[in-house]
């Protein structure tokens, strides 16, 4: 497990970045911790290292946000998903199988249905306001 | 009597018409996440292509699983649209019996697969175009048990058929292989062909308001999706 502190939206985009740079698709980036976190940001900066120019929003409505010209990235809301059914009915196996990068926020509630393999993210408030504590589980790189 | 199939419940999408059965035209794709994008424009293209109107089909017919989850409610949804504005009735088809449906003259059993992810497949077991045994979602350690039981070679047939073809064969006693690449994949063709079997049958097809998909539980699904629903189920028990 790495931990990381940032002390802005940027730097939290910016350490997304770095791991977006490493991925190959396929990896499931799971996210947990509240609203207002930075998760989002966090995507952000995985969409920019992935080399996908693209707006990030956050999935809360639409659950899932698909970017990149073959879906390379997928980003999911879980908050209100709390069955197999509601999970199957996302895509997220689908997008899984074909190879997309999946960031998944509120993983809290599809726990059992991440892969071993995946990346789990813990976002926690910081010391300051805009200060946040990040450990990063399962990620192979170096920031 | 024209019958007009789509399929898109696996990764493979496809759109047939079969007029007084002959094949009148058959569209196929084999590129994953682009059902919902490709299959009413497959669908209108053939109808051109074969000179049809939407108002000339007398029956539609869809595979209703099982399969992607996503993908049977594409296929489904398509369907129960065209089938309701064309006011025409409905044929649900199995996608394990449409994908073993070009093998039926194969001497042995014709083991249909559909992926399911994991080590999980959808599978049933044909011989001469007579099911031998349900739709059902299982391990391939479970379908190696089962196949066992045939003694007859088994050919491998259904998206699924590569992962299992990597795991069969080696746990088997009889010659176990895969159908060969133009064949191994469902064709929308062989849904409508199975719907005009229907009728011949003397089955009646469903307006498209009772038209369902048909969704099998996979064993994944038996267990809590997250840890606080197991949490919650245990407080409930306390009580």
């Amino acid at each position: 497990m790495q931990t990381f502190i940032t002390q802005s939206y940027a730097q939290t985009v910016a350490l997304g970045e770095k791991i977006g740079r490493t991925l190959k698709g396929g990896e499931v980036l799971a996210f947990f911790g509240g609203m207002g976190m930075g998760k989002t940001a966090f995507v952000t900066g995985v969409a920019k290292g992935m080399g996908i120019d693209c707006e990030v929003s956050s999935p809360t409505f639409a659950i899932v946000n698909v970017y990149g010209k073959n879906a390379e990235l997928c980003h999911f809301d879980m908050y209100r998903v709390d069955s197999w059914e509601d999970l199957d009915s996302t895509g997220f196996f689908e997008y899984m199988d074909a190879g997309s990068v999946l960031c998944v926020e509120w993983s809290e509630n599809i726990e059992n249905a991440l892969p071993k393999d995946a990346v789990r993210i813990t976002i926690e408030l910081g010391n300051t306001e805009n200060e946040r504590i990040i450990h990063i589980d399962g990620w192979e790189g170096k920031a | 009597m024209t019958i007009f199939a789509l399929d898109c419940a696996g990764a493979t999408a496809g759109a047939a018409l079969l007029g007084d059965g002959v094949l009148l035209g058959e569209s196929f794709t084999h590129v994953p996440l682009t059902h919902s994008q490709t299959l009413l424009s497959m669908a209108q293209e053939l109808l051109e292509n074969c000179r049809i109107q939407p108002n000339d089909i007398d029956i539609f017919a869809v595979t209703n699983g099982p399969g992607s989850f996503t993908g049977v409610r594409i296929g489904v949804a398509a369907i129960k649209g065209m089938a309701d504005a064309a006011a025409k009735p409905c044929f649900a088809v199995s996608a394990l019996e449409a994908a073993a449906y070009a093998h039926r003259h194969f001497d042995g059993v014709v083991c249909a697969v559909m992926d399911a992810r994991r080590d999980q497949v959808y599978t049933a077991c044909f011989q001469k175009g007579e099911r031998l045994t349900e739709d059902k979602a299982m391990s391939l350690a479970d379908l190696a048990e089962s196949l066992k039981a045939f003694s007859l070679p088994v050919l491998l047939t259904g998206d699924g058929t590569q992962k299992a073809v990597e795991y069969l064969p080696s746990r088997l006693e009889q010659p176990c292989f895969a159908a060969d690449e133009p064949l191994r994949f469902l064709r929308a063709s062989s849904v409508a062909c199975l719907a005009a079997k229907k009728l011949e049958a003397g089955e009646s097809p469903v307006p498209a308001g009772s038209l369902l998909p048909m969704y099998l539980r996979l064993p994944q699904a038996e267990r809590e999706l997250n840890n606080k629903q197991k949490e919650l189920q245990k407080k409930e028990q306390i009580k």
